[in-house]
């Protein structure tokens, strides 16, 4: 369980969250709002690349201090990015272990042990269901779906306990949403806690076990998926609706 | 979807040293093509081109700018580039020949000044390289505004000294550094030994790997947690290192230093770069490919001289052959994304 208390965060002077208050348990969570919610920025705060001004981040009753991408991960949480932060002429291998690095001693130098990496790369993207043909192709060389298969074989391989998804199918076909889908639901089966920001409402519907509503940098509801139709929930995204 | 060269690649075994020579050799085959017909031409045309005298020339004048070319490699790989190697490399010569002249009083062959001396020079070009680094990394500024200005003011500090203290007699251990050694100079020796460190660091170590995710995607590598700010420091740090030996390589070569020491040595060490596979974008590139860019232009300029070619009329070439290999990646570019726009219609498809 990961909650977040009061969280206040401004970008020179301009307040970007005013005190955002989330409770994110085992299933999936989607926060949803219109542009300028904060929900990026809540994101960043989450994945560690942004510091708030303010409040508190607990992870199963201990507070934490997640001051930077490493700690976080440290921490179990693993971020996909709308943007994919995948090196795109690096192989599929090592994008999935940037930053963590397989090595193996020789004399008094660690080298690179490709080999495991590419091994361990092969058999987890084989457990995520998306096919990529060889784990020594460089990225660039991927289909959208085949890129966020790597991102997610990242956060298989280092079995997170948190998944942040930003924007996840944004980019994706008909077809990759679908097998992306399927990943995901494994996550939520294998009792990952999964944070999803979308603008898909249809896919919110579909997927999500609760719903956080956000706007203008305040969650504005909080609820079960079942409580609520796809169309009260763009009222209360927008404005324009009571609060649940 | 797999492609008929998804099944070559994967048909090609996987020992370490074939892999490490096909990564690097990857898409630059005609690159070394280029060099071997060279040699080929040259050979036939140019008399005294096999000759002993002439392979002499060859590495010795390789060896100089390819070691700025390995630190530039790096910098280039990761999507930097340093313009202050030419004059960080005359500061650090004229360092080397001034400390020499002084610490020199004509007893022995000074080979312990010489020891001495090198460590100095090559503390000296690295910390030129941390200036840049900190600056680029940490003030935020573009590597090729800060390594201009570096540029400059290195090469007025380095004219202020070549004034000021003139270089008079060198200890002859340097001489002997500069020019002997077995079957090549010891500088070629020492040029060996760099390419092979440089090339098995980008190649199989976490730096290495780090070195082409940063030209990548400099924002990918710092949300994986590495601290991509002080590896950032360290490629200034080492190409300015690699300067400095190369200063005081020089001033032990030619046995005398000047504010001009090196001042084509940029662009040639840039063209090596270049020619070899690194693009300006980063990301790509290889230390084997840097190797066969030195060695095309320096086979070049030999054959230039046997062919009896004006002399300026070498660097024309050289930046003739820049521009031509930069408009050659590009097109092959274009050809690597019309294929995988191909193969991405080939798997909707499917």
């Amino acid at each position: 369980m990961l909650s977040v208390k009061n969280i206040k965060k401004s970008y020179a002077g301009v307040a970007a969250l005013r005190g955002v208050d989330i409770d994110l348990d085992v299933g999936l969570t989607a926060i949803v709002g219109d542009n300028g919610a904060g929900k990026s920025t809540l994101m960043k705060i989450l994945s560690g690349v942004v510091r708030p001004d303010e409040g508190e981040i607990v992870i199963d009753g201990s507070p934490v201090t997640l001051d930077s991408p490493t700690r976080a991960r440290s921490l179990g949480i693993e971020s996909l990015y709308q943007d994919l932060a995948l090196a795109d002429t690096l192989d599929v291998a090592s994008n999935v272990f940037l930053g963590r690095e397989l090595v193996k001693r020789r004399l008094l130098i660690h080298t690179l042990d490709d080999k495991a990496m590419r091994r361990a790369a092969a058999e987890t993207l084989k457990a995520v269901g998306i096919g990529i043909p060889d784990v020594k192709l460089p990225v660039r060389q991927l289909s959208g779906g085949q890129r966020q298969a790597v991102a997610l074989a990242r956060a298989m391989y280092f079995s997170a306990q948190v998944i942040l998804l930003d924007e996840p199918t944004a980019a994706l076909g008909p077809k990759e949403t679908a097998a992306f889908t399927r990943v995901v639901r494994e996550f939520v089966e294998r009792r990952t806690t999964v944070c999803m920001v979308t603008h898909n409402l249809p896919q919110v519907m579909e997927l999500a076990d609760r719903i956080v509503v956000m706007r203008a940098g305040r969650v504005v509801a909080t609820m079960n998926v079942s409580d609520v139709t796809e169309e009260q929930l763009l009222g209360l995204m927008v404005g324009s609706a009571a609060a649940v | 979807m797999t492609s008929v060269r998804d099944r070559v690649r994967r048909g090609s075994g996987s020992s370490m040293t074939r892999d490490l020579v096909s990564a690097s050799l990857r898409g630059r085959l005609p690159v070394v093509l280029v060099l071997v017909l060279m040699i080929i031409v040259f050979g036939v045309t140019g008399q005294g081109f096999f000759t002993n005298i002439s392979f002499q020339n060859i590495t010795s004048s390789t060896s100089l700018f390819l070691l700025i070319a390995l630190g530039e490699t790096f910098v280039m790989i990761s999507g930097g580039i340093d313009i202050s190697l030419a004059s960080n490399l005359a500061f650090s010569a004229l360092t080397a020949g001034i400390l020499m002249t002084k610490m020199y009083h004509g007893h022995g062959d000074g080979a312990l000044i010489v020891i001495e001396v090198a460590v100095i020079t090559i503390i000296v070009g690295s910390l030129i390289g941390m200036i840049n680094g900190l600056i680029i990394s940490f003030l935020k500024i573009s590597p090729l505004i800060v390594t201009l200005g570096s540029w400059g003011a290195f090469f007025g500090l380095a004219e202020w000294l070549s004034v000021k203290y003139p270089i008079g007699t060198l200890p002859p251990a340097s001489f002997t550094f500069g020019n002997d050694g077995p079957v090549v100079a010891w500088i070629v020796w020492l040029t060996i030994g760099c390419v092979l460190i440089f090339a098995f660091v980008l190649a199989r170590t976490r730096f290495g790997r780090y070195i082409f995710a940063i030209g990548a995607n400099r924002e990918a590598v710092v949300r994986a947690g590495v601290p991509v700010r002080r590896f950032t420091v360290y490629l200034y740090v080492i190409a300015g290192l690699m300067a400095g030996l190369a200063g005081f390589i020089s001033t032990c070569d030619f046995q005398t230093a000047s504010s001009e020491t090196g001042s084509s040595y940029l662009l040639i060490a840039i063209a090596a770069v270049v020619i070899g596979g690194t693009p300006l974008s980063g990301g790509e590139g290889s230390i084997l490919g840097t190797v066969v860019g030195a060695l095309i232009i320096s086979v070049l300029e030999n054959g230039f001289v046997l062919l009896g070619i004006n002399t300026f009329m070498q660097l024309v070439a050289v930046g003739a052959a820049t521009v031509l290999a930069v408009y050659f990646d590009q097109v092959q570019g274009r050809m690597r994304i019309r294929a995988i726009a191909m193969g991405a219609q080939g798997e909707t498809s499917e």
